[in-house]
């Protein structure tokens, strides 16, 4: 059993990093989660010799966690001046006042 | 006297002229999806109005705009650009335009509203396909998605009972959707800059897949004559998100 709750914690503690690394906000919390579950699982299995690697698994773990918190609470939210997007707005303006010109002479 | 006449009127027309809906307003909100259990800030939403002068009338234009946070662009940038031009005292609209850009995958919308009230003129473009033409008859008390927005805002909610519903019609996806709005009682929400606010708390229900549940589509209006968006709650088939208002100018 305790093979099986230390080959999920290794497989999760590797998703914590890639998505702690990867834009996807909270959504890291989730592999986090079971990684940490299944590493307090696996340490309740393991004697005193078993235990270390464990114990870096869940270090990483909790460091990921640390990492995506800190990331949520201290970036800030700020949207990009988009150039593309501002042309495509002046330029939908544009097309849009042709429209009601043209619509007017409907009247 | 004269003054005073012209004083009256000047404050007449100020008053009249525009519905409760007036130009040059500009309300920002965070949007939040719920992802593993926490809402997570995802994109920031812009409702502007301003007037668009033609060489016979003035239109109101309502825009809408989301724009994800910097962060999430690499991973899945949106551009979307909802846009209606309306009557400014009815808020009637003449034309509305949808522009969509979500993750590399790009519609482009636009419905003309025939003077005759009756007749929308379609065009719609979805990326890699070819753009169709559609003309379709909708009622003439018809919204668009956008000016459906402001039109519930010049409800007057104070005199509603608990339940109380109203009824409206948008047209969608070049379909026709019956929408109902219900009064759901009072309640207290922050509403960014203008701090906490007491609020019209109301329920959307529409017969579309687009919306979920009963009762799960909110929006809180600010208890008062203007009415400001401070809240909205979202249920779709995907999940549930909010959009908060941070940030009230021109009001």
């Amino acid at each position: 059993m305790r093979q099986v709750y230390l080959v999920i914690a290794s497989t999760f503690t590797t998703l914590s990093v890639v998505f702690a690394f990867l834009p996807l906000g909270t959504l890291a919390i989730i592999p986090i989660g079971i990684a940490i579950l299944f590493g307090i699982l696996a340490l309740k299995k393991s004697d005193a010799k078993q235990g270390k690697l464990v114990k870096v698994l869940l270090l990483f773990a909790i460091l990921s966690l640390v990492f995506v918190v800190g990331k949520e609470v201290f970036t800030k939210d700020e949207v990009v001046v988009d150039k593309q997007f501002d042309t495509k707005k002046a330029e939908s303006k544009k097309e849009a006042k042709k429209d009601l010109e043209e619509l007017e002479d409907l009247e | 006297m004269r003054k005073l006449f012209l004083f009256v009127s000047l404050i007449w027309m100020l008053n009249f002229s525009y519905s409760q809906i007036k130009p040059n307003e500009k309300l920002v909100y965070a949007a939040s999806y719920n992802m593993s259990g926490l809402m997570t800030h995802i994109a920031q939403v812009k409702m502007e109005t301003e007037i668009m002068e033609t060489y016979k009338k003035s239109f109101l234009h309502l825009s809408c705009e989301a724009a994800t946070f910097s962060k999430w662009d690499s991973f899945f940038k949106i551009r979307d650009l909802y846009e209606s031009y309306v009557d400014p005292k009815t808020l009637r609209p003449s034309l509305y335009k949808r522009s969509i850009n979500e993750g590399g995958y790009t519609k482009t919308e636009k419905y003309i509203f025939k003077p005759d009230g009756k007749t929308v003129l379609s065009n719609s473009k979805k990326r890699n396909k070819p753009e169709t033409k559609k003309t379709f008859t909708v009622g003439n008390s018809t919204q668009d998605i956008v000016s459906i927005l402001y039109k519930l805002r010049t409800i007057d909610f104070q005199n509603y009972k608990n339940g109380q519903t109203k009824s409206f019609i948008i047209v969608f996806d070049e379909k026709e959707i019956p929408v109902v709005v219900k009064f759901m009682g009072n309640e207290t929400v922050a509403a960014g800059n203008l701090g906490t606010k007491n609020c019209f708390k109301i329920a959307i229900a529409a017969k579309t897949e687009a919306l979920k549940g009963k009762d799960k589509n909110l929006i809180w209006l600010t208890a008062d004559a203007k009415k400001i968006p401070t809240l909205i709650k979202f249920s779709i088939p995907v999940g549930t998100g909010q959009l908060t208002l941070s940030n009230a100018t021109g009001i």
